[in-house]
Formats: structure tokens, sequence, C-alpha cells
């Protein structure tokens, strides 16, 4: 099976936000990057297929130079070789320039599945594999707990997580697209022998194509709370009635 | 016009429809709201959303919809898009919304904003805000390019009950053909698992105990609060690392970032790992014994006192109704 | 599951200032010498190249100069050129500024730096050479063929917290080499062990170490002028203690702020975390961070001793360099280009080995003469009695060193030291013993300039897989017997992470709690324990703090 697996490079977890000047995007300098977390069980889980299926999994990302970084990682845990759509404007790019850019990359080739994770943790849009099988006009389906595939009959079925503890079990032709749920698996270290691997393995550089933003964002800033503690006095007993009042009539939650 | 696509399955409306119902009466302005229903047989739903305050309701009947599809949905909430010209779409942020409105606004190369808390702004200057860097940030957002503009907008965001109900709007049926050649997936029926991991995300109330909780006996104390709640139970990371919870309840910088609608803080104290994984909730109560702890800080409500009082208080109060 | 193995000819242990500029020497070495290709391998603990990097600094750029001539054009980054030197004696209120800068902690021709910064930098410039860098892998023991060092053993990873293989179990990786040298930082458990299997600590002196605490802040960019370095000493520590604080300037606004208090105190009750709260809180250095944002905490030892306690640095199959050495010049607090040069040092000793075929302490020897003839001796050598004179207490030490300066550090009898934690007090007799026994230089805390250790940890960015057992192995249960009574549980006062915590069981027996995850490398509690039952060794690769711009 020939499998694509879209990665993205993310802050990590512990970043602590700072903005440009103009509040329009956070400022990069200093920020440490990690592989997005679902995109890292997409990995996972293409890894396992091809394992089983065998094949080739060819890892795709867009972004600036120094996505190098995840693509480098995702070699060192068993990819084979990967696409980099190069671009600095790919640095806060929306989900619909993303998808172009990813899109172009690998249009050239026939991928058998295409895997992603389900949403990125900075933007956390969710939209990018979707649009992706749109533009690559194939079948997808999102946020995947479970693939078995079939390549011999040209087929897989997949469970797709749904609210509150439901799942489905969905069939679809291949070539397909699947986003996938962290946790879907286990996530393998890189070995040595992996990481010096890697540096060997080919990264082909792709041009970012012409694409149209579909969206802007005009202003980024930390949360901020409106509203001032308020403080419920009284007896044990006075103070749990009046909580269990405030709770029912002005915040509505119970 | 603003149209809102309600979501139903086995003939039920998802709550959230309304949220998004709210969620576009507050964005129309002067403008009209109409919605949308879709599936194999909506006539009841579509009776129900025709008192929604709405000045019509769209409708598309086909077996193909009977059950949720990406490709059929796609192609029969292009049909109603393209009859109705609205200049927003809006839709709740379900999982099912995930998996084709993305789909439904590149189909039609228009700009799709997910996961909308708040709107400033009515009509065309509309800014849309969402959640970046899961949470850390909020984002201004503006669409770009033609209308319609097609929004999600974040469960639990905007009130289902704010919604102006009223009137009687006529129900015109679509007319879409869907070629089951085009749908490509095929769907079995959704089923439940039983439950094996704690999914804290997902909880709508949660009750999180700390270190003033004093010993693993006492959370049976907390437990009772939570059943009274209908809540899940939590906590932050000394009690996961006495063992005295599992590490999947844990909350914060080394456990799970959560944002339910109702977040009870007991015996809490709100170091910032704590806090960084909770303040997005909606109402947050704390109670502790320390005046100066931290938590109160992004408290809504707070009571000082003693936990070991006040929660079988509360039980009381609870179950009183 | 087999072990993987890695052969190499020349496997430098950890990623700092003297493994990445050890490295550099040997690619630059093999393509000025030609012959046989040297496989060179470093192994580093941190997710990414220098995130467990942390100094003040100021660096003397002389070993930079030497090992790569053309620096500037290559873009190291060096944040300010030093202009202004202030030394200040701090009272509780005020401040005496000394009149003149004493000549070594004068920094002209040195530059304000965030070592984190300029390792990142040199690994750039390391992994351009084609050297494998292996960031996420903790060298966990040293493996031996008697007393040949013949490489080191990673650490496990995927073991659960109850020491359970997890699904994605991968046993730790040996890695053999003709030479290893061990650049593994201050009290690096590696070099820990060798100096008590091959004793290459006889006849020296017992190392003394410091702690230094550091927090980056933002300030509006005009109100000190980058370029300038403030030193201070006396107020908050008493005139017995060792330490002093520190603010260097650097463009934009940013500020590194520190302390450094001697890990030598008498009073068990002492917090050096405290003390760092306390002189931010001093009215010179407050006004500075007045209205500013903290944007980074840390914390690490320092190895203070000096040329007396740099133990033999060679043996059969192995050198050591850097902070693990004890390679740092106390009296200009600089040790960064120390680690560098003695690097260098070790990597063309360790090359000319290789290639000669004779590895063994005898061939490796070498390295001491090279030591001994460069600036390296020049530097130390003369300054060897300065920290153990302020062992003496603050008045001492300024004294002898002043009288150093002039006698270019000769002395009549080299003056000895002992290891700091001896130097412990356990409470006196009539000392309240009650289980929540508060610091003795206890100050409130307001979260805008002064913080607790908890939320410090939280912007020292340090992330461990929760899921593993504890790295911090305490050998003896001292917690819930003598430790109370006798020093009133130090640990929680000398953990800069706030790591080790004291709970009671229902019967008020004291029960030691290890917050394995918030800890922050710096290696105080394997130094500092009165005692001496902690082991620290390294967690899972990959985990610990993300020092950017520290």
């Amino acid at each position: 099976m020939k499998i694509a697996v879209c990665i993205k490079q993310v802050p990590t977890r512990e970043w602590q936000p700072r903005l440009t000047d103009d509040k329009t995007w956070i400022r990069e300098h200093d920020v440490s990057y990690e592989m997005n977390e679902p995109d890292a069980y997409a990995l996972e889980e293409a890894l396992r297929l091809r394992e089983k299926h065998g094949g080739e999994v060819v890892v795709c990302s867009a972004g600036p130079a120094r996505v190098q970084q995840v693509i480098r990682e995702a070699l060192a845990r068993g990819a084979d070789r990967a696409l980099h759509v190069e671009d600095d404007r790919l640095a806060a790019a929306d989900a619909s320039v993303t998808a172009d850019a990813l899109a172009a990359a690998m249009a050239e080739e026939r991928f058998d599945l295409v895997l992603t994770g389900l949403q990125s943790d900075d933007l956390g849009q969710a939209q990018v594999g979707v649009v992706l099988a749109e533009k690559l006009a194939i079948p997808h389906s999102t946020i995947i707990m479970d693939v078995q595939a079939d390549p011999a009959s040209g087929s897989v079925r997949v469970k797709r997580e749904l609210e509150g503890g439901w799942f489905q079990w969905i069939a679809m032709p291949l070539p397909a697209l699947l986003t996938i749920q962290s946790g879907i698996n286990q996530l393998r270290y890189a070995t040595l022998k992996g990481i010096m691997a890697a540096k060997k393995k080919e990264i082909r550089k792709v041009a970012m194509p012409d694409a149209r933003p579909m969206q802007q964002v005009i202003g980024l800033a930390l949360p901020t709370r409106a509203k001032e503690t308020r403080q419920i006095t009284g007896s044990a007993g006075e103070a749990a009635k009046e909580l269990v009042r405030v709770l029912r009539e002005e915040a509505r939650v119970l | 016009m603003i149209l809102v696509i309600a979501e139903q399955r086995d003939g039920k409306l998802n709550r959230a429809s309304w949220e998004a119902i709210a969620a576009a009466q507050a964005l129309a302005g002067e403008l009209p709201v109409k919605a949308a229903i879709i599936g194999g047989s909506v006539a009841a739903l579509a009776a129900e959303l025709a008192s929604a305050g709405v000045a019509e309701v769209l409708t598309v009947e086909d077996p193909a919809l009977a059950s949720y599809t990406p490709d059929a949905h796609t192609i029969a909430l292009r049909a109603v898009v393209e009859s109705a010209s609205p200049t927003f779409v809006l839709m709740p942020h379900t999982y099912q919304t995930r998996d084709c409105a993305p789909m439904l606004a590149a189909r039609m190369g228009r700009a799709l904003i997910t996961d909308v808390t708040a709107l400033s702004g009515t009509g065309k200057d509309a800014a849309f805000t969402r959640p970046m860097f899961q949470g850390k940030l909020a984002a201004q957002v503006k669409p770009l390019g033609e209308p319609p503009f097609f929004i999600t907008v974040q469960i639990g965001a905007f009130r289902a009950d704010a919604v102006r109900k009223g009137g009687n709007a006529p129900v015109t049926p679509v007319t879409v053909s869907i070629d089951a050649a085009a749908v490509r997936q095929k769907a079995e029926p959704p089923f439940q698992e039983a439950k094996q991991a704690v999914d804290l995300g997902q909880a709508e109330r949660i009750v999180a105990v700390g270190r003033g909780i004093k010993s693993q006996e006492h959370i049976a104390i907390a437990e009772k609060l939570a059943a009274a709640l209908g809540a899940e139970l939590a906590a932050s990371r000394p009690i996961c690392d006495n063992g005295w919870l599992p590490m999947e309840r844990q909350i914060g910088s080394s456990g799970q970032t959560v944002a339910p609608k109702l977040y009870l803080a007991l015996g809490i104290s709100g170091a910032i790992q704590h806090l960084v994984g909770m303040k997005g909730s909606r109402t947050i109560v704390a109670i502790n014994k320390d005046a100066e702890a931290p938590i109160f800080e992004v408290a809504d409500y707070g009571i000082v006192g003693d936990l070991f009082e006040i929660v079988p208080a509360l039980i009381a109060e609870l179950e009183k109704n | 599951m087999t072990r993987e193995t890695l052969d190499v000819d020349v496997l430098i242990v950890g990623g700092g200032p003297a493994g990445m500029s050890a490295a550099l020497r040997l690619a630059q070495l093999q393509k000025q010498q030609g012959g046989e290709p040297l496989a060179v391998a470093v192994l580093e603990k941190s997710r990414e190249a220098a995130a467990h990097m942390l100094s003040g600094a100021v660096l003397d750029p002389s070993a930079l100069r030497d090992l790569i001539p053309d620096f500037e054009q290559k873009g190291a980054p060096l944040a300010a050129p030093v202009h202004s030197d202030q030394v200040h004696f701090l009272t509780p209120r005020s401040t005496i500024p000394f009149p003149i800068i004493p000549p070594p902690l004068s920094n002209h021709g040195n530059f304000i730096v965030s070592l984190n910064a300029l390792v990142k930098w040199l690994a750039q410039q390391v992994e351009a050479e084609g050297v494998d860098v292996f960031t996420g892998f903790a060298a966990q023991d040293v493996l031996m063929d008697g007393p040949r060092v013949i490489g080191v053993r990673t650490g496990d990873r995927g073991i659960g917290r109850h020491g359970e293989q997890k699904a994605a179990f991968e046993p730790g990786v040996d890695v053999q080499a003709k030479v290893t040298i061990f650049c593994d930082g201050v009290r690096g458990n590696l070099t820990k062990e060798l100096l008590r299997r091959l004793q290459l600590g006889a006849g020296r002196q017992p190392q003394q170490f410091a702690i230094g605490l550091k927090e980056l802040w933002e300030v509006p960019a005009d109100r000190v002028a980058a370029g300038t370095v403030m030193h201070t000493m006396g107020y908050p520590l008493r005139l017995e203690e060792f330490g002093g604080g520190f603010v260097y300037a650097m463009p934009g606004g940013q500020l590194s702020v520190g302390f450094v208090a001697g890990l030598d105190y008498k009073d068990p009750l002492f917090d050096p975390h405290m003390a760092f709260n306390r002189f931010k809180q001093h009215p010179l250095i407050s006004r500075l961070l007045d209205g500013g944002t903290l944007v980074r905490y840390g914390a690490k030892a320092l190895p203070e001793g000096g040329w007396n306690t740099i133990p033999q640095p060679y043996m059969d199959g192995g050198l050591i360099a850097g902070d693990a050495g004890g390679f740092l010049n106390s009296m200009r607090l600089k040790g960064i280009h120390l680690a560098m040069r003695t690097g260098m040092l070790a990597a063309e000793t360790a090359f000319e080995a290789v290639r000669s075929g004779d590895t063994s302490a005898a061939g490796l020897r070498r390295y001491q003469e090279r030591l001994d003839a460069s600036p390296v001796r020049a530097e130390l050598y003369p300054v060897r009695n300065v920290h153990q004179a302020f062992g003496h207490g603050l008045l001492a030490g300024l004294a002898f060193s002043g009288v150093s300066l002039l006698t270019r550090g000769w002395w009549p009898a080299d003056l000895r030291g002992e290891a700091g934690h001896d130097r412990m007090r356990m409470l006196p007799a009539d000392a309240d013993r009650s289980s929540h026994l508060r610091p003795s230089n206890e100050t409130p805390i307001d979260r805008r300039l002064t913080f607790d250790k908890v939320t410090n940890v939280h912007y020292s960015g340090t992330a461990h897989d929760e899921d593993q057992p504890s790295h911090l192995l305490v050998h003896t249960d001292v917690c819930s017997s003598i430790c109370g009574p006798e020093y009133g549980h130090p640990c929680t006062r000398f953990c800069p992470a706030n790591v080790y915590e004291i709970a009671h069981e229902s019967d008020g027996t004291p029960r030691l709690q290890i917050n394995a995850s918030n800890c922050v490398h710096c290696k105080t509690c394997d130094i500092m324990d009165p005692y001496g039952v902690i082991t620290w060794v390294p967690p899972e690769g990959g985990g610990g703090p993300q020092y950017n711009g520290m």
C-alpha cells in the first residue's frame, strides 16, 4: 500500500503565548516545536499498515524550513521518504491554503490511503484533512479509531468516533482519506539506527502553488474573564442553598 | 439572510441545532434567519423548526439521507444552500459537522470558520471569535471571498434557550437528486461501546478534588456530589500522584484540558499547572478553606469554607429537587 | 526484544558547550588531516539541542574564537557586548556600590549571551559537519571492561510508573566507543559513577557546589542599557554564606536575573529559592523588574571548587570535560569558555589516540598535559584557593581574593575545602520540630515579582512522561525517622522545583512524596542531601526543562 501521512509542526504544549506587535500572529522567536499529536498517531497507524500490507509510507508537510524537524522525526520513526512544500507563508496559513499546498505536493503520485490527524494543536480548525480529500477527489471519513484495510479488494473499513461514546463502522473504496484520532495506537520511539537512516532518506521539495486564503486573523488575545468572582457567604446550609440557586437560575448549568 | 443547518439522527434534533439558531439570530440583526433540515423523513422535525422564529424551513428528504454519509449530505446541502443564497450558513460544531462541512465549503469554494465561540458585529462586517493553541489564545477571524460564508459554532457557546421562538414558518422542500453511485461511503448503524476510558473532555459537568480532600476515603463525598450533579469526577495532580484516582482523571498541564459547562473545584488551591487545564470552563465554582487560594482568581463563584461541611449541604440541597 | 548497539570511534556524552565543542573539533581535525573517517556520536538527554542549557551568562569569547574564528560571520548569537560592569554590596534596604570593579569581575571584551541560544547555534555547526547528535537519549550506565571504559548504555524507554514494560518499550542502546568523552555536566551521573569506580578523585579535594537560580524577564526596552552587567553580594545572604546575585541586560528589554547560593550553608532551614525571591524584592532589583513579565525560570548547580577539586580527567578509554570535571572559574563566575576549551582539548587528545591506536590511560594522559599547557591551567591554578577561602566567610573570601590577585595566587599552602553537605548543621536541640517548619529566610510572595516554586516550575517548560518510575532514588528511608528531627527535611527547601514534599500518614509519621515530573535536572538534591542518600539518575530521554532564551 502506498500511504501518505500529512504532518504538521506546532508549538509544544508547554509554550507560553507571546504575540507579535500587531497581535495578528504569535511571536515565533523562542518557540519550541513538536509534531502535532494526532499526526503522530496517524504516522504510527501508517507504519503499522505498512508492516501488515507492505508498501511505502510517504510523509507530507507544508511549512517553512523549520518543519524539517518533524519530517526528520517521521523519517526516523520509519517513514520511507518525504514531500515538503516549503514556504514561509505556510507558517500562519489557513486550512484552505494548507490543503492546496499538500494537494499540489501529492498530485503527481497515486496514494492508496492518505492519513492526517483529526485537527492541529495550533489552529485547531479540523478542516485540512477533509478539504484535502475533496481536492484529491477521494472519499473520506473523520475521527477514526480503527483502520482495517483490504488492499486486495481495494477497500477500507474504519471505525469512526461520534459523540457520547458512540461509534460507527464505515466502508469505502480505496483510495481514501482518513483523519485519525489520538490514542488509536501506541506511538513507537525512534531508534538510533532510525535517526541515522533518516539523514539519507529523500525529502523532495515542492514549490508552493498559487493558493487563495479564505480567512483572515484580525486579532489574537489572551482569553479574559469578564466576570468578577462572586463570593457566597453564610453558614454551610445557606451557602449551599444560594449556590444551587445561582447555578440553576443565573449560570443555568443545572 | 442567515441559513442554519440543523442536525438530526433517527428523527431527533441534535440539541446543538438550537444553539446554532440562537447564534444565527444574534448574527442576523435585522436580516431574516432560515433553517434547513435534511434526512430520510423530516416532516415532524421541520414542523418543530417552523416555530423557531425563522422565516422559512427548507427540507430535503431522500432515502440516501436516512443514515448519514458525508457524500450524500454534501450533495443535498449544496443544493439547499444554492437555492437559498444566504450570506452565512451556520451549523453546530458536532462530529457530523466536522465530517462534512469542510467538504461542502471546499466544493463550493467558500470560506469556513469553525468552532466559533462569539460573534462581534452583524452582517457583512461580522468577525468571529474562535479558540487557538488549545484555548491559550482567542482569535478574531473574518472570512474572505464571496458569500455564503460557512460558520460552525462551538457546542455550548450559545444558549439553546436564547432562541427567540414564535411564528409558523412555511416549510419548503428542495428537490435534489442524489445519485447512489456518487455516495462512496457505506455506513453501518452507530453503536455504543462500553465505556473503557474516561473522557473528561466530553463531560458537561466536572467535580474535581485537590489536596483539601485530605485522604482517599473522603473522595467518596466528592463522588456523591458528582452523582447528584450528573458530573464526572476529576482531580488535580497530587491526588493522582498518590494513586487516589487514576491518572486519566487528572486535569492540568500534565493531564487533560477541559472546558465543561460547570467545573466545581473542591479543596484545589489553583496552582498554575492546574488552572491551565480548566480555566476555559464556562462556570467555575471553587470551595476552599484558604481565601487567598489562587483558584478564586478564576472562579465565577467562590465559597471560602470547610468543604466537609459545605459538600454534604450541597448534596442535600440538590437531592431536594 | 534485542538491544540496539552502535559502534563509534568517539562517543561524546552530553550536548552542552563542552560536548558540542568536542564534536565540532573532531570534525575539524577530520577535515584537516584527512584519512580514515572517524565515526563520532553525541548523546544528549534533552528532546532538542540546548533545551537543558541554562547559565547567566557572560561569555569570555576566547575559546569560541579558537574554535570558530569566523563566529561573527557565522551568526553566533552573542546578545550584547558588555559595556558596563557594576558590583554592589547589598544591605537589606540599600546598596553600597563598589568604587572599582574587582579585576576578575571586569568583563571588558566579553559578551552577554543566552547559553541556550549559543548551544543551539553550536549544534547547527555540528550537524552541518555531519556529526550525529542523538537527542532524547539519556546515558544511564558506563559500559566497562575491567577498568576500561568501552562506552555507555542509554536508559530504557517505555517503562511504566510501576516498572512494567509498556507497549512501545525499547531497551537502552549500547554505544561502544574507542574513546568516550564525558561532558555530562555538573554532578554528571556517569562522571559520578566513574569517580567512584576508578577513584579518579583520589588525592584531590572534594568538589564544592553552588545552586544558580535564574529567570528571564521582559521589561520596557529603555529601562536598562543592553550590555549592562550587575553583580551583587551581601544581602540576602549572611556573611557566612557564599553567593550573590546578577542582572545581565540584553537587547529588547530582555533581562537575565539570577542568584547563586553556595551549597555549603550551615542553616538547615535555609531555602535558596527564597533567597532568590528576597534578592528580587530588594529595591535595586525590584525597580528593574517592576511592571515586567516573567518569561522563563530555571535552576542548575555549578561546580565551584576550582583547580584542586578537578579529578584525574583521563582513564582507559575515557576523558572528562566541562562542568562534569569541575572546569569553572568561580572567581570570574565563568565556565562556558572553559567547557569549550576542555572539550576541544579532549577532542584533540581523542583524535590522536584513535589514530595512533592507543586509547589507554597512558595514551590519553596527553589530555592532562594539554590542559596544563593551556589557558585552562593558566586561568584556574592561580585562583585555586579562592572558593575554599570563602568557606571561611564573605570577608575572609574577599580579603583572600584581594591578596591572591597581588600574589598571582601564591599562598604558602593550599587551602582545604570540604564537601558542602557535610557543613549543614542539625537543628538546635530546642528547635520547634513540628512538621511544618518554615524556611528561615522566608519572605511573602506576590506572584507578580516573586513566585512560589510550583508557579516558577511552570515557567521552566518542564515536562516528563508522567507514566514512568521516579528518577530520584532515595536509598535509605531517613525521611520517616531521623531526618525530620535532625535537619527538618531540607530537601523540601533546597530543591528549586518542589520535587520533594513531606506528607503525613494518619499516625503522623512523615512520608516522602516525590513529584518527579517537576524536576529541572539541577542536581542539587544529589549534592546537598546531608545523609547523601539521594541519587539522581536521568529520567526517560526527552523529558526535562525547555530553557528557551536561558
